[in-house]
């Protein structure tokens, strides 16, 4: 059963349309990405999901069920806008989220406790926020969005403003959480994160949907026909028949590296054996799209439609 | 509405702000400051009424001299006549033992000047303190020498003051009342009004904006609805504000018990009675007239009066605190939001002037209008109510403010919820109407 699903949802700002018609469906246990360059549109739809703001027009279920008040306990959200109370104590302030999301005080002191140490911070648990460094605040706002356990976790941008040690700690803990059975909803325009850790996607360009689908499946739509081809000539003739070559340059371990494109109709295997007769093959590899230049693509021709 | 969140919302905002170090010594110094201002001139009063001033004093008519008796501030020493030429050397001599040369003249029955010589122009207490005992024994003199029998006790008897005493007819038959108690009460508790909107509405929005500017507030209103952090703060800031007036309250007595045990209260009342009154006049009571107070304390209807001050405190609360709280949703940072509190500041300092002139007249258009417009009621209506008002006035007052205070609170939380989310865009008077439809 879809866990998230958004039906046809349309949301206006005075005059300005942030979400046209917007459907997607999310399993449950899954990382799913949400993407799109800067006003989108991809924050409108995560206020919806955290009933900060209601649609004008559509339906959202949560668990097959229509969204209601008390599902907000189930989310754990981590806006891109994201602050802290800074005058409060570290775990003051976890133990306050926990609760607000429906905890009660001992779980939530438990809790709290428990990532604390988990992320090295339980020194930290009686100090006032505004005492501690950015990357600490960091860790101290993911354990609010996560203390309470919830069933889905949303992040906006979780790594904007993370250095690279933080991050993998980060991305560490979300795909535990992950595979302890939480759903992740990931936004972001760092398409690197999302090939990485996201199984299935949307792709939001000015209010719409623009493209959505499993990650590979998408790469595979999006190949080129294009190829590597490692040989131990430093030559490579042309053979119209079966591919053009758009680039080739001296491979690092001898030998060249050429990048082909094969032409319509024309198998691998065929390839491969032509080549073999001619030269030392050492390496060949098919070329699939990064999720960056798919997004490129996909939205400078979107924009051109548009 | 989850009571549960509102509850932890309410705890949280309550706490953050008494747990402040600006407001515990906000708290702490205003009542010692305050108990300064009172002490502080007194004793210094005190300390300059130590060393007393020598005047000498040179009776030309040979018959008052007696009468000067030393006070806390001059010591008087008589000298027998001299010229004015010895009398100069004799001050220049003194070099600064004697204050002043006080010179009676022989027709001083007729004349009624006396002179005063002294290196500067003297004391008006001085001064004073001269004209009081000459004025008295002159008119005594005066009376003597009329040679009436009992004229003393004549004069004595015929200096008349009328008491005004006023009663008022209700219901429950007749009782005799003090407007005066009741007006000062009236007034004194409009101005609570006044105070506690203006100071602790400013706190509302001061903490809106601040959950904005640290970018909490999406976090927030992730887990609770808009109205409930929204009507958690105007509540929690009004027990802050009641927390606040009741340390000061017993702060301020203690101070003042203590002021006067040391005998500073008691050694100026004036002084004192002024600044508890907060500069309003009290009504003049001497010790003598301690049945009188009691008898007017119990005049007044106080159930009623603060019943309804309650009612109107709440109600006139509500309004503003609303109206802050979307001002403050609506702005980015405290300075912007002057262009939205100058109105709302301004209407109830009007609403205070307003109160104010209503005591002159209380049955004037004005002030029956201004005490059913919601926005002025709470503060004109309380000033009014010592003057009778009509039940049906006070009903359809209570129920107006009421009215407008709900609403007002609805349409503030349409406001906030919007409001919260926007950043970095200055905002409109036309903008925020705009997001309440």
């Amino acid at each position: 059963m879809e866990f998230i699903e958004v039906n046809d949802v349309v949301k206006d700002y005075s005059g300005h349309r942030a979400l046209d018609h917007v459907s997607l469906k999310v399993k449950e246990g899954t990382v799913y990405g949400l993407l799109g360059p800067n006003g989108a549109g991809k924050t409108s739809l995560i206020r919806l999901l955290n009933q900060i703001t209601r649609p004008d027009s559509g339906e959202i279920f949560l668990d097959g069920r229509p969204l209601a008040s008390e599902d907000v306990m189930k989310i754990g959200y981590l806006p891109e806008e994201r602050g802290l109370y800074k005058k409060m104590k570290v775990l003051s302030h976890i133990v306050y989220l926990g609760r607000l999301k429906g905890m009660t005080k001992s779980d939530a002191y438990r809790e709290g406790r428990m990532w604390l140490e988990r992320m090295g911070l339980e020194e930290w648990a009686d100090k006032k926020i505004e005492a501690l460094s950015k990357g600490m605040a960091q860790k101290v706002q993911f354990i609010s969005t996560v203390v309470h356990r919830p069933r889905l976790l949303i992040f906006d941008e979780p790594f904007s403003g993370f250095d690279p040690v933080n991050t993998e700690q980060l991305k560490k803990e979300i795909l535990r959480l992950n595979e302890e059975g939480a759903t992740i909803l990931f936004s972001t325009h760092n398409m690197a994160s999302v090939e990485e850790v996201c199984e299935e996607l949307s792709l939001i360009n000015k209010s719409r949907v623009v493209l959505q689908g499993n990650v590979l499946d998408i790469r595979q739509q999006f190949k080129k026909n294009l190829f590597t081809l490692h040989i131990a000539e430093p030559v490579l003739a042309p053979d119209d028949s079966l591919f053009t070559i758009e680039s080739i340059t001296p491979h690092p371990l001898g030998g060249s590296e050429a990048i082909i494109r094969l032409s319509k109709g024309v198998t691998i295997k065929e390839t491969i054996e032509k080549i073999n007769r001619a030269y030392t093959l050492l390496g060949f590899e098919e070329v699939l799209p990064t999720m960056h230049e798919i997004f490129i693509e996909t939205v400078t021709e979107s924009n051109g439609q548009a | 509405m989850d009571k549960r969140r509102f509850l932890l919302v309410l705890q949280r905002e309550y706490y953050s702000i008494v747990a402040k170090k600006s407001f515990i010594l906000t708290t702490l110094l205003s009542p010692i400051i305050m108990i300064a201002l009172i002490a502080v001139p007194v004793l210094l009063m005190e300390f300059n009424r130590s060393d007393a001033q020598v005047v000498t004093v040179i009776d030309q008519s040979g018959r008052y001299a007696d009468k000067f008796v030393d006070s806390d501030d001059f010591k008087y020493s008589v000298l027998p006549d001299m010229s004015s030429s010895d009398m100069k050397e004799r001050f220049m001599e003194a070099d600064g033992d004697i204050y002043a040369i006080l010179v009676i003249p022989k027709d001083i029955d007729q004349s009624h000047t006396v002179n005063i010589y002294s290196e500067k122009p003297v004391k008006m207490s001085l001064s004073r303190e001269i004209s009081d005992i000459l004025g008295r024994s002159l008119s005594e003199a005066k009376i003597n020498s009329y040679d009436i029998p009992e004229l003393k006790k004549i004069i004595a008897e015929s200096n008349i003051s009328v008491e005004v005493k006023s009663h008022t007819w209700d219901e429950s038959g007749e009782s005799l009342s003090s407007s005066e108690l009741a007006t000062v009460t009236g007034l004194f508790l409009a101005f609570l009004t006044y105070m506690f909107v203006l100071m602790y509405g400013a706190m509302i929005m001061s903490s809106v904006v601040e959950d904005k500017t640290n970018r909490i507030v999406e976090v927030i209103i992730s887990s609770c609805r808009p109205m409930e952090l929204m009507l958690g703060k105007i509540v929690s800031i009004a027990l802050v504000g009641l927390t606040q007036i009741a340390i000061w309250s017993v702060l301020l007595s203690i101070g003042m018990f203590i002021l006067s045990v040391t005998g500073i209260f008691t050694s100026s009342p004036d002084v004192a009675a002024t600044m508890v009154a907060g500069g309003t006049q009290m009504p003049e009571m001497a010790a003598g007239e301690m049945p009188e107070i009691i008898q007017a304390i119990l005049g007044v209807n106080w159930l009623r009066l603060l019943g309804i001050f309650v009612l109107y405190f709440i109600g006139g609360y509500l309004l503003y605190a609303s109206l802050f709280a979307a001002f403050g949703s609506a702005v980015d940072q405290q300075s912007d939001a002057n262009q939205f509190t100058m109105p709302v500041m301004m209407i109830i300092i009007i609403a205070l002037l307003i109160g104010q002139a209503c005591m002159e007249n209380p049955d004037g258009t004005l002030g029956v209008i201004c005490s059913l417009i919601p926005f002025t009621s709470p503060i004109v209506m309380m000033i009014r109510l010592p003057y009778n008002v009509p039940a049906w006035e006070i009903i359809t007052s209570i129920a107006l403010l009421y009215a407008t205070a709900i609403l007002f609170t609805w349409l503030a939380a349409r406001i906030y919820r919007t409001g919260i989310l926007m950043y970095g865009r200055k905002i409109s008077f036309s903008e925020i109407l705009r997001w309440v439809k």
